[in-house]
């Protein structure tokens, strides 16, 4: 998988590429207006990550570019304006996605992934993992073939988990994906224990191995 | 601080304390005026009188017997005059008198005063005195007179005072209040301009200028003000940012001691609640920067019912008890974003101010939202709404949440207000319209 990054911030943008570089991802980076202009005419990317401030243009400029040649890049703003009036616009533009900074990684890193398996349609609807597969479009699940009701919060956990792997997801980016913007209104994020603790048990229940690991004093793990 | 008073009833007062003044000293001055000419010119007749009566009883001759039938004919027919036998020639002068007595004529006028000339004439080598009187206006009178014709002119002064204040102030101070009432309506956070009306007097045109020049300079102050918090928090988001990005990556790291982990969440709180502060700030300079403009119809309930969804969690995590009396359909027009902020502050500012196992409850009836919840003691409602007012020890509360509230009001002229009652803070919100 290919990703661009358009960010002029290079310490944050190396961060993202720390992050999301694993077995199946690979990031590019441009940090300004003309080289990423270049780099989106040069190449085809699974996703582009798009400051919309970048030195030289307009990240929305961008969106146009990729519009006028009819790529189907997915694009994912990340923006410092958190500013509705740029969001809709962004959308308006073929945008996939619009993530405000600051962010968890982990939330972006479920946002890729959900971005480029929109894009994949049909072929890629059935995320399967062992014993364990997930039909996007009708938003079931299963274990062994037999179906596991899930909540809506619980199905939402476990794609965050899936688009995460092996990765260290903190009850503070577990909470914020589940309730976006307000986690940060409260202290309190115990919650995510108890939606947690049911998905554990359901899948548990189901057969499925326990995959979830605890990291003590921070969060959670989903080992692969 | 005194009475007040009107300014322009001020020289209105000086005027009719000026005017009562001068008048009061004039009735004395007029009455010895008048009594002066009065009298000299009583004497200046009586003497004329003499001087006639002289001549003529000199230019022929009387006998004793004569004289005294002028005498009697003079006191039938013209009283204030006589002649008699003077005993001892006392004086040749003549001399000037005054006299006051009971008028023969006028019994009730009481007494009168006259004023009166004696001479002494040789007639027949015997001395006679001859006495004019004459009736002279008593000076108390002319006081009496003089006073009650300056106490109408007075009446009369002083209206006119009056009407002259009522139109000079409606015509010549009409641009000093239109100014004022500008000044007065001039807000701010909400207007950049003044209108301050065209006038031809000096002193008004020199106090608009001076207003102008100051409330330009105000208004671009708190113009570059407001900038100034936005860019400043717009600057802050991206070292926030990569502070939330290294934490994350501190995360993945295999071999952390649960001492670095305990620190590293130490750090997620504070950075967190700065994190939110500064959306905050980012956020209020928005709203009064006025960036949230395009007005939607909105049905209130709807937003409600979306918050109270969103914010099951946190209302479950602390055990609290929420009711909604939706007895109305509210239909807004306003600003989506704006209306979601306001319903999304104060909901999760009731649950994070409600102590655990308490009560929620929203209700909408009477063009009005009401929040509340269970809590122990009032909050200081004068500072409620202000920016850091830090009327809780709150770890989360980035201090801007009710100024934004605040703020989304004021802009869509709705009025909120905060109550302590029955162990419930209650916010309600006025919609009008």
């Amino acid at each position: 998988m290919k990703i661009l990054i358009v960010e002029d911030e290079i310490e944050l943008a190396r961060d993202i590429m720390h992050y999301l570089n694993n077995e199946h991802f690979l990031c590019e980076l441009a940090q300004d207006f003309p080289s990423a202009l270049e780099k989106i005419q040069l190449h085809e990317y699974d996703c582009i990550l798009l400051d919309l401030m970048i030195p030289g243009g307009d990240g929305l400029q961008i969106l146009q570019e990729l519009k006028k040649q009819q790529k189907q890049d997915g694009v994912i703003i990340i923006s410092a304006k958190n500013s509705l009036e740029d969001k809709i616009a962004g959308l308006k533009l073929g945008a996939d996605d619009y993530l405000a900074k600051p962010f968890h990684h982990a939330e972006l890193a479920a946002r890729i992934e959900s971005v480029i398996r929109r894009k994949q349609f049909d072929s890629n609807t059935l995320i399967t993992q062992n014993e364990l597969s997930i039909d996007l479009q009708a938003k079931t699940v299963s274990v062994h073939g037999n179906s596991v009701i899930l909540t809506k919060k619980e199905y939402d956990l476990l794609l965050f988990f899936i688009g995460n792997k092996n990765r260290v997801l903190s009850k503070s980016a577990l909470a914020e994906h589940l309730s976006g913007d307000f986690a940060d209104m409260f202290d309190n994020h115990d919650f995510v224990y108890a939606h947690v603790k049911n998905l554990k048990r359901k899948l548990k229940e189901s057969g499925y191995g326990d995959y979830i690991k605890t990291i003590y004093g921070t969060g959670y793990k989903w080992e692969l | 601080m005194g009475t007040v008073t009107k300014l322009l009833h001020k020289p209105l007062k000086a005027f009719t304390i000026y005017a009562l003044l001068i008048l009061v000293i004039s009735i004395p001055v007029y009455v010895l005026v008048v009594d002066y000419i009065w009298v000299t010119e009583l004497d200046e007749n009586n003497w004329l009188t003499l001087q006639h009566t002289k001549v003529k009883l000199q230019s022929k001759v009387f006998t004793e017997e004569d004289i005294e039938i002028i005498n009697h004919i003079w006191g039938e027919l013209q009283p204030g005059i006589s002649i008699q036998r003077a005993d001892t020639v006392s004086s040749f002068q003549d001399h000037f008198y005054e006299i006051i007595r009971p008028n023969e004529f006028d019994k009730e006028d009481g007494e009168d005063r006259f004023r009166g000339l004696t001479s002494i004439i040789q007639l027949n080598g015997h001395p006679y005195q001859i006495t004019i009187e004459t009736n002279v206006e008593e000076s108390d009178e002319t006081l009496l007179a003089v006073a009650s014709i300056t106490l109408v002119f007075f009446v009369l002064l002083i209206l006119g005072f009056i009407v002259l204040n009522r139109n000079i102030a409606k015509k010549s101070w009409s641009p000093f209040y239109s100014t004022l009432q500008s000044l007065q309506s001039f807000d701010l956070s909400s207007d950049n301009k003044i209108h301050l009306e065209q006038t031809n007097i000096e002193e008004f045109e020199a106090l608009h200028h001076s207003l102008r020049q100051l409330i330009n300079r105000s208004v671009s102050t708190y113009q570059k003000q407001k900038s100034f918090i936005e860019n400043a928090a717009h600057e802050l988001q991206t070292p926030i940012a990569l502070l939330k990005s290294k934490l994350d990556l501190i995360h993945q790291e295999n071999e952390i001691s649960p001492k670095v982990t305990e620190l590293l969440s130490n750090i997620e709180a504070p950075l967190s609640r700065l994190s939110r502060i500064n959306k905050n700030l980012l956020l209020l300079a928005k709203v009064e920067n006025k960036h949230f403009q395009k007005l939607e119809t909105i049905d209130l309930n709807t937003y409600l019912g979306t918050a109270i969804m969103l914010f099951e969690d946190f209302i479950l995590d602390k055990n609290l008890t929420l009711t909604s009396d939706l007895l109305q359909t509210i239909t807004l027009h306003a600003n989506s974003f704006l209306v979601e902020t306001l319903v999304h502050n104060l909901l999760s500012n009731a649950i994070r101010h409600t102590p655990n196992d308490g009560f929620i409850h929203v209700q909408v009836k009477n063009n009005s939202l009401l929040f509340s919840n269970s809590g122990i003691q009032a909050l200081n409602g004068n500072v409620l709404f202000e920016r850091f007012s830090m009327v809780t020890k709150d770890k989360v509360s980035s201090g801007l949440g009710l100024a934004i509230v605040k703020e989304i009001c004021n802009q869509n002229k709705w009025k909120i207000c905060y109550r302590f009652e029955n162990g419930f803070h209650q916010f309600t919100i006025q919609f009008y319209s």
